[in-house]
């Protein structure tokens, strides 16, 4: 594991297979497909920052790297993927072995390029706060309260705007001083950019161009009608005091009319009349289910209730796939003008998270699902997002992700926050997953923890001279990745790799070698949702479990038919405890969830990094008994003791369990009093370490502290392996619980894997 | 004049010439409150400075100073004996405009003399001689006539003429010198033709009997000097022309005539008229008082006096006629007979006219939870006319015949007269008009708050002019007008291409602007709160309206969305209803042009009548005040306030200098007047009748009933009748009018106005009780409803017809026995073909001139009241220059009016023109530059803009000007756009178009047109 870890330090790659099928029929028969999941922006220690532009392949545009093989005395380099040789330019004359160029320095595999660092774009940020006002008063403070701490924490040049809705959309026009002022746009419609460059008097000026692309001040756009909407933070802060509730009247037995989808296309038109191309943030805060216009969710009427996955499975949900094409078409928008749209959804109730789903993924947006605006869930993630911090994001904006890779290789597609450019080239796969059908990606929000994972095809045909030439059992690959840093500048961070590739008998053990199975399960999570989504009928715990058999079949030492003699490599063996505890996931079992929620889960484990993911699909447990220091102890219900604290992290939540008899000191108050303080120490640590993972992890994840038999410990026991139920032959040991459930335990799904890895029928 | 009496109780807040914006305001104080009683009156015509300053609470004031007056009445009776030969006649006086004149001077004669009472008919009725009739004509031996009175004897005998010069010499002359000035009689014995009339007519004696009712010439007898407030010194013309413009002034007028059935005025040979002698409006100066029935008899000889003089009514069953009156006194029997007049049958219905201050108000009746008692078939209201019967049981409804049973609650034994013991208790039964409180019955929803929702162009143009900033000041100025009280709720947007809402329900805070940019499709931003309470907003309301100008400074939109504006007004106050006003500047961006000029004078398309009829189903009223300098397209804009009740005000070219008074005063107006929200009307009229049509301001969805979501004292409905049956003679026809509405106050009632008068079988009779002031509206209502669909040329010939025709008839069967080579004129109708000349003339017959123009004149005139209909077409000219040499206070120096005809006009001269709507002033090219200095406080005109603001300076000739200028805006009840035309220049010309009398390029000149007349009729008699 060791040495994958070292590898993503370096280049924030993990790749399912680090030693590469040579050829398309093993690749198939590998199951696990071949796929890297890469973080752009993860923070790399040491990456130099080169103050010129990239030397680029004359055929192929790959950039110089260490791969390339360089004739210092010709000053001719040669394209490791293209096999082109180019020569360098005069600025480059001066190079020799001893006198390297940052990017041949083979430690810099990746590196980044920040082009004309004084002249460039300085555009500051746009925030474009898009504001739901149908809630309840007590709701609207907590959010006043949290969007005016976010105003301040803004860096002073980014400017910021605000729409409200409700029944209507209104934008407010900040720069405007005499009095409060706002448009009011009709909550039953889309507002197009032409509307909006009509409407809102972009053109009293000027005479409008009669035809041609309108937007933005290089359009023609005069930077005052522009400073009417977006200000500096600095001069803002006023506005969110005069947030008020929707004024319109709802009806006992109806819905608030909320009009989410016109508030984010006119936001959408805004900013695309306004700052098209530069970076900018639509931060839409909902409290509620849309029920007006385009985008809508469910009807007024409150005896309608909202969607389910059982409705959704039926296909009885007329107004679903039409909202969903409204933001598809939003996405397309956005992704167009390069604008990404945050999600803030807090609600009890279901707000179309599922359905604008599609728009937060394509352009990178951040989501965030809490109860409400006064949850720290909510406060404080909105807080992490502009506070500086050595966890903060790093918000990045209007980035195009590209690939370059040696010809036997080719893209399937990415699952992750970007959207395809569409950009079809000789690497792009007949097949496709995810944004495909192209060799460049739009990600119009990026931070330092967004992680595409990229899914290969291996195109090489098994051939005679494949064979036996090792100068050429390496494939590279290139990952480019152009960005508008949060400081305001253009950069290029190039990442270039290089695996190597085994075929034919006896390469099994090699690729087992290089089989990173936590990489693995991470993209078989996003396999299986990706394919939970877009195809129907499809049965997700058969199709985990025939690839988990077959993979074992193929990879597991066994004599056939004999289950008993079953056993995997250290490289394959917790495998199967991930795909188990993926079939139990939010991710899989989606019906124990609302279609928000699904969506949500599966957004973060979108954009998520493989060791996050991991932690989604198996969540960690640790430990805490006087008896020994913190342990991490297996998922299982066994792991439960009265004397005993248990921290489990599953990501989206944290929950402190505290043993029965913990519960019962602690509640006697044993922890004030100084004769017990190890016990007080005992119940801080776990505290202690819930929040340093809170610290670091955004979202903020929930903490749940409960007892042993308390109502909230379903938090706990839903995650656990049901080793014993309440219909188990073995009673639990004193002091341990039971798990009401009909599941299988993993030792009985072990068993039927064994049994059926070993049949010939898998192999 | 301060010493107005008190007396009237007015209901409403009177109009007054803004004493703020007003650059020169009434210097004196005391003249407001009086002006105030004026304007209540509404009274119409310039005559009545007397009554005003004086004599008016005469009547009912104890106070007043001369009894006397009254007395006079005593006076009638006397004459009434006297005057018998013509039954009729008698009565007759009044029709005619002239007809007061007449007396004035007649009666002056008399000093103390107690036959005073029947003055102007007595001039000429006793002097049996002259042709009353024939008043142009009047030949010199008339003077005869007035020997014959003792009173007048002294100097009237020998100069018998001059009493007719009418008015103006009485005028002029202080009592003292009474009938010496006019010694002008000359003036008459000129005249030419006359002769035929003078034989024939002894008949007319009788008319004093007429005069008498009206009390007016009662106060002649005190020859108080100084009294006589109108005097104004008859020298007037003298100097330049003395003779001549003397008689030119008082064509004398027969007036009082009575009303042979042959009267009539004659012309004999056109070619020989004098111009002179041709009949002319006469002012009138006295107030008469009118009472509406006399007796329990229909008495076919109460004739209400002209709607353009002064009178005080007495409603003793008929409705006052200022609410309600009928093209002819007698209705005829038949639908032949009525054709064969040729006269139009229609009433005009003006349910808010302003009364006269003396007049009672109108009294409620409640009837409590039952209502009002109405006849079960046809549920025409109770009235004075319903006949109990069966010793009160049961009654008779006067207009379908049904008899119904009495409730026993509404029994009532029946007196030795028939009528019932309590009727002259109970004001239902024998007053013309009263009001009842509606029950639940007479409401779909809770009446109606009186909601103004007020929309301001803020377009570049609307901006730049000073437009928004003078409707902003108007609005803020105006808003204490509003009607007082919780039930009173304000809203405010702005507009330009997109629409601007202003919340201004945010205590303490300032309000909020919510601009709705999608103009295709408007909606309002919010549900509440754009609308409210006036006691809750009107500290923010006024800040805003300080705060718009400067808020567009800069605007640089130049379209304005008025149709989208109006759209999203009207769902703001939907709810609710109410009034919108819209202040306009810009070109709408809703409207398309298109350059057939016919076509234009119709709306360009069916949206805004659309919205129109939805505004009016939900109760909301439009007034649109246009201040533009450029086309605006009122055919289509127009559409809007016609349909919903509202008008259009119209200032073209809108200068930021002087028209923001206007504005204000017209906004004031607006919203002070009488009126009334969510109102229904319907006529009934007795069997044998039935409406044919309503015209005016009003939507209209079912057949019987108009719907008016604003009605107010400016607006007249005139209504057309066809027969469907016959009457029997003898019998009455009633017309009653119900107008059910919600006062400002959120009360609902229905105003109930009765009018019943006697059929006839006699064309004659249809003659004489003709009322010329209301044919003459309904006929300029007509012919504006045709113009936007017919051309020019063959409306104009369409109206001349009209006058032809009626003349035709009235000299083929009314004035046979006269020779063919004369033109005779029915005494009621002399003045038609004077009306119907200036018609043709009139801004919306013009072939030259704006379409806007014509198209606002259009508009104008469809909701336009007798009393203003009247001038509009003829207007008022008197002259300035010479104020200051008569000494009469201002109203009777508005009673000297000239003939619209450039011979009056003298090069070093200045005049004024006004219609009600503008007021011109004529500067001659030869005015001293004193006068100047005087008037306008520069010795030459070069330079001043022809948009005047009229200054007071501190003298005599500028105070007297602003004060007839004001006297003017009380009587209008509306703030003259005072323009200044100069000689040689196009205002000039501008002013000359008015000169109706002369000959123009297109048209005829008066006589020319009397001449044309003439041979029509010739011709359709050969």
């Amino acid at each position: 594991m060791k040495e994958f870890l070292d590898l993503e330090a370096q280049d924030g790659v993990r790749m399912t297979w680090n030693v590469f099928p040579g050829a398309k029929q093993d690749a198939v028969s590998c199951v696990i497909p071949v796929a890297s999941i890469y973080t752009p922006l993860k923070p790399i220690p040491n990456v130099p920052v080169l103050p010129y532009s990239p030397l680029r392949c004359r055929m192929c545009r790959a950039i110089l790297n260490p791969f390339s093989i360089v004739d210092y005395i010709a000053k001719i380099w040669i394209c490791p993927f293209c096999f082109q040789r180019n020569h360098f330019p005069q600025n480059y004359s001066s190079i020799s072995e001893d006198n390297l160029p940052a990017e041949l320095f083979p430690q810099y595999s990746t590196i980044e390029y920040e082009s004309n660092p004084e002249t460039g774009p300085t555009v500051p940020p746009v925030f474009l706060f898009v504001v739901d006002t149908c809630m309840i008063e007590e709701e609207i403070g907590f959010l006043k309260s949290a969007l005016a701490q976010a105003v301040e924490l803004l860096p002073e040049k980014s400017l910021v705007g605000l729409i409200t809705f409700g029944t209507y959309v209104q934008v407010h026009e900040l720069g405007f001083a005499l009095l409060p002022k706002s448009y009011v746009f009709k909550g039953t419609k889309e507002a197009t950019k032409e509307q909006i460059l009509e409407q809102m008097c972009f053109f009293t000026r000027k005479p409008r161009p009669a035809v041609g692309v309108i937007a933005g001040t290089r359009d023609g756009l005069s930077a005052e009608s522009i400073a009417r909407f977006l200000l500096p933070a600095s001069e803002c802060e006023f506005v969110i005091e005069e947030l008020q509730k929707d004024p319109w009247p709802v009806p006992a037995d109806q819905r608030a009319s909320r009009c989410t989808g016109a508030a984010l296309s006119v936001a959408a038109s805004l900013l695309g009349v306004c700052v098209p191309g530069s970076g900018a943030r639509i931060m839409a805060f909902v409290g509620g289910p849309s029920t007006e216009g385009p985008g809508a969710i469910v009807s007024k009427t409150l005896s309608e209730p909202i969607r389910s996955h059982k409705d959704l499975d039926k296909g009885s949900v007329p107004l679903y796939s039409k909202a969903v094409k409204f933001y598809e078409g939003l996405s397309k928008q956005l992704v167009h003008q390069g604008h990404v749209l945050d999600l803030f959804a807090c609600a009890l109730d279901q707000v179309g998270v599922a359905e604008m789903k599609v728009a937060v993924e394509r352009t990178g947006g951040i989501v965030v699902l809490a109860e409400s605006f006064g949850h720290s869930v909510f406060k404080d993630s909105l807080r992490r997002i502009f506070q500086s911090s050595e966890h903060d994001l790093g918000l990045s904006f209007n980035g195009v992700f590209e690939v370059n890779c040696s010809k036997d290789v080719k893209v399937q597609g990415i699952i992750g926050p970007c959207a395809s450019l569409e950009k079809k080239g000789p690497l792009s796969s007949e097949t496709v997953i995810g944004q495909g059908n192209t060799s460049a990606w739009k990600m119009c929000g990026l931070d330092r923890k967004t992680s595409l994972c990229l899914v290969f095809d291996i195109a090489r045909k098994d051939g005679p001279d494949a064979i036996g030439q090792p100068t050429s059992n390496q494939f590279y690959f290139q990952f480019l990745t152009y960005y508008q840093h949060h400081e305001g500048q253009m950069r290029l961070r190039a990442t270039t790799l290089s695996r190597r590739w085994v075929a034919g008998p006896g390469s099994v053990q090699e690729l087992v070698a290089g089989f990173d199975q936590e990489a693995a399960a991470a993209a078989m999570a996003r396999v299986v949702s990706f394919k939970m989504e877009t195809e129907a009928d499809f049965d997700p715990v058969r199709w985990l479990d025939r690839s988990l058999i077959r993979l074992c079949s193929k990879f597991g030492d066994y004599q056939k038919e004999s289950p008993s003699s079953f056993s995997l490599s250290p490289r394959l063996s917790i495998f199967p405890q991930f795909m188990f505890n993926l079939r139990r996931s939010q991710f899989v079992q989606v019906f124990n969830n609302s279609p928000d929620e699904t969506a949500y889960f599966r957004m973060m484990l979108d954009r998520e990094n493989v060791n996050n993911a991991v932690v989604m699909i198996q969540p960690s447990l640790i430990s805490y008994s006087f008896h020994s220091g913190p342990e991490p102890v297996l998922l299982d219900v066994t792991a439960i003791a009265a004397d005993k604290i248990l921290l489990l992290d599953s990501y989206f939540t944290i929950v402190v369990f505290h043993g029965m008899s913990i519960a019962q000191w602690r509640n006697a108050g044993y922890q004030s009093q100084p004769e017990h303080e190890a016990f007080a120490q005992l119940l801080q640590a776990p505290r202690d370490d819930a929040d340093a993972i809170i610290k670091e992890r955004f979202p903020v994840p929930r903490l749940v502290i409960c007892d042993q038999h308390g109502s909230q410990a379903r938090f706990l026991l839903a995650k656990l392996n049901p080793s014993v139920t309440y219909n188990s032959d073995n009673p639990p040991p004193h002091g341990g619980d039971v798990i009401f459930t009909d599941d299988v335990s993993f030792q009985v799904f072990m068993d039927h894997l064994q049994r059926l890895a070993v049949q010939q029928a898998y192999s | 004049m301060a010493s107005a009496p008190p007396g009237p109780q007015r209901p409403r807040p009177p109009f007054i010439p803004n004493p703020n914006t007003n650059t020169n305001p009434n210097p004196n104080p005391s003249s407001l409150p009086d002006s105030f009683q004026n304007l209540q009156i509404g009274r119409p015509p310039p005559p009545s400075a007397v009554p005003r300053g004086v004599a008016p609470p005469l009547p009912f004031s104890s106070a007043a100073p001369r009894p006397a007056a009254f007395p006079a009445g005593p006076g009638p009776a006397p004459s009434v004996a006297a005057a018998p030969p013509m039954g009729p006649p008698g009565l007759i006086r009044a029709p005619l405009p002239s007809a007061a004149p007449p007396q004035s001077h007649v009666v002056r004669p008399f000093p103390g003399s107690p036959p005073a009472g029947a003055p102007s008919s007595q001039p000429f009725a006793a002097p049996p001689p002259t042709a009353p009739q024939t008043f142009s004509v009047l030949p010199p031996q008339s003077s005869g006539p007035f020997t014959g009175n003792p009173a007048l004897a002294g100097p009237p005998n020998s100069q018998p003429y001059m009493a007719p010069p009418s008015s103006q010499p009485f005028f002029g002359t202080p009592s003292s010198q009474p009938f010496r000035g006019p010694p002008s009689s000359q003036p008459f014995s000129r005249l030419p033709s006359s002769q035929p009339f003078m034989g024939p007519q002894p008949p007319f004696s009788g008319p004093p009997a007429s005069t008498a009712p009206f009390g007016a010439p009662a106060w002649q007898p005190q020859p108080r000097p100084g009294a006589f407030p109108g005097s104004v010194p008859p020298p007037v013309r003298m100097p330049g022309i003395p003779l001549n413009a003397q008689n030119q002034m008082m064509p004398p007028p027969p007036p009082a005539m009575g009303y042979s059935p042959h009267a009539g005025t004659q012309m004999s040979t056109p070619l020989k008229i004098d111009p002179n002698q041709i009949p002319r409006p006469m002012p009138t100066s006295s107030v008469v008082v009118f009472e509406t029935r006399q007796g329990n008899q229909a008495n076919a000889a109460n004739v209400p006096p002209p709607a353009t003089s002064d009178f005080v009514v007495k409603d003793t069953g008929n409705c006052s006629p200022r609410l309600m009156r009928c093209t002819m006194n007698h209705i005829p029997c038949t639908g032949d007979l009525l054709s064969t007049s040729s006269m139009p049958l229609a009433l005009m219905v003006q349910p808010f006219a302003l009364p006269h201050p003396s007049e009672e108000p109108i009294q409620l009746v409640d009837f409590g939870e039952t209502g009002p008692i109405r006849c079960s078939r046809c549920k025409a209201y109770i009235n004075p006319f319903m006949r109990f019967i069966d010793q009160g049981r049961r009654f008779v409804c006067n207009l379908c015949g049904f008899s119904n049973e009495t409730s026993r609650d509404y029994m009532c034994n029946l007196g030795p007269d028939g009528r019932r013991r309590d009727a002259d208790d109970r004001p239902e039964l024998c007053r013309g008009t009263v009001e009842f409180v509606a029950t639940k019955e007479f409401m779909v929803r809770e009446p109606m708050p009186a909601v103004y929702f007020f929309l301001i162009d803020v377009s570049m143009n609307a901006i730049q002019t000073g437009a928004t900033a003078a409707a902003c000041t108007a609005i803020s100025q105006a808003i204490s007008d509003l009607p007082e009280g919780p039930q009173t709720m304000v809203g405010i947007a702005t507009f330009d291409s997109t629409i601007h809402f202003y919340n201004l329900k945010r205590a303490s805070q300032q309000p909020l602007m919510l601009i709705v940019p999608d103009v295709q499709d408007v909606y309002t931003p919010l549900q509440t709160d754009l609308i409210v309470p006036l006691t809750e907003c009107r500290q923010n309301l006024e800040q805003l309206l300080e705060s718009i100008p400067n808020m567009f400074e800069s605007n640089k939109v130049a379209e304005s969305a008025f149709g989208a504006a109006i759209k999203a007004g009207f769902l703001a106050m939907k709810s609710t209803g109410g009034k919108l006003m819209v202040f306009q500047s810009g070109v709408s961006m809703e409207v398309p042009f298109f350059c057939e000029a016919h076509k234009l004078l119709q709306p360009a398309d069916k949206t805004f009548k659309t919205m129109a009829i939805e505004f009016a189903e939900c109760q909301v009223c439009v007034d649109i005040f246009l201040t533009t300098q450029t086309f605006v397209d009122i055919a289509s804009i127009s559409v809007v306030p016609s349909t919903t009740g509202g008008q259009v005000y119209y200032y073209y070219p809108f200068s930021a200098l002087s028209d923001p008074a206007k504005l204000y005063n017209d906004l004031r107006w607006n919203i002070s007047r009488p009126q009334g929200f969510e109102a229904v009307m319907r006529v009934r009229c007795s069997q044998g009748l039935q409406v044919q049509e309503y015209s005016g301001n009003f939507c209209k969805r079912v057949p019987t009933d108009i719907d008016l979501p604003g009605i107010d004292s400016d607006k007249t409905i005139m209504v057309t009748f066809k027969h469907d049956d016959k009457f029997q003679e003898g019998s009455e026809c009633a017309f009653q009018c119900a107008l059910l509405y919600t006062t400002v106050y959120g009360q609902r009632r229905i105003r109930v106005i009765n009018l019943s008068l006697p059929c006839t079988n006699m064309l004659s009779n249809l003659f004489r009780s003709a009322d010329l002031d209301t044919q003459f509206t309904s006929f300029l209502k007509q012919a504006a409803n045709s113009i936007p669909i017919t051309p020019l040329s063959q409306v104009r010939e369409q109206i001349t017809n009209l006058c032809i025709n009626i003349l035709h008839s009235y000299r083929k069967f009314c004035a046979s026995v006269s020779s063919s080579g004369q033109l005779i004129l029915p005494e009621a109708l002399k003045l038609l073909p004077l009306y119907t000349l200036a018609l043709i003339k009139s801004i919306g017959l013009r072939n030259d001139g704006r379409l806007d123009d014509r198209s606002y004149w259009v508009s104008h005139v469809a909701s336009l009241s007798i009393l203003l209909a009247v001038p509009l077409v003829y207007p008022r000219m008197i002259s300035l220059h010479d104020f200051t040499s008569k000494e009469d206070d201002d109203i009777s120096l508005l009673s000297a009016t000239l003939p619209l005809s450039s011979e009056h006009l003298n090069d070093d001269g200045i005049y004024l023109l006004e219609n009600g709507e503008d007021g011109l002033i004529y500067v001659g090219n030869m005015v001293s530059p004193d006068t100047l200095q005087h008037l306008f406080g520069v010795s030459s005109l070069d330079g001043v803009p022809n948009q005047l603001v009229l200054q007071q300076f501190d003298n005599d000739l500028s105070q007297k000007v602003n004060e007839v200028v004001n006297e003017i805006r009380r009587q209008r009840c509306s703030y003259l756009r005072l323009r200044l035309c100069r000689k040689g220049d196009p205002s000039g010309m501008f002013f000359l178009s008015y000169m109706v009398e002369d000959k123009t390029p297109g048209g005829l000149s008066y006589v020319e047109f009397l001449v044309h007349v003439h041979r029509q009729i010739q011709t359709k008699i050969a």
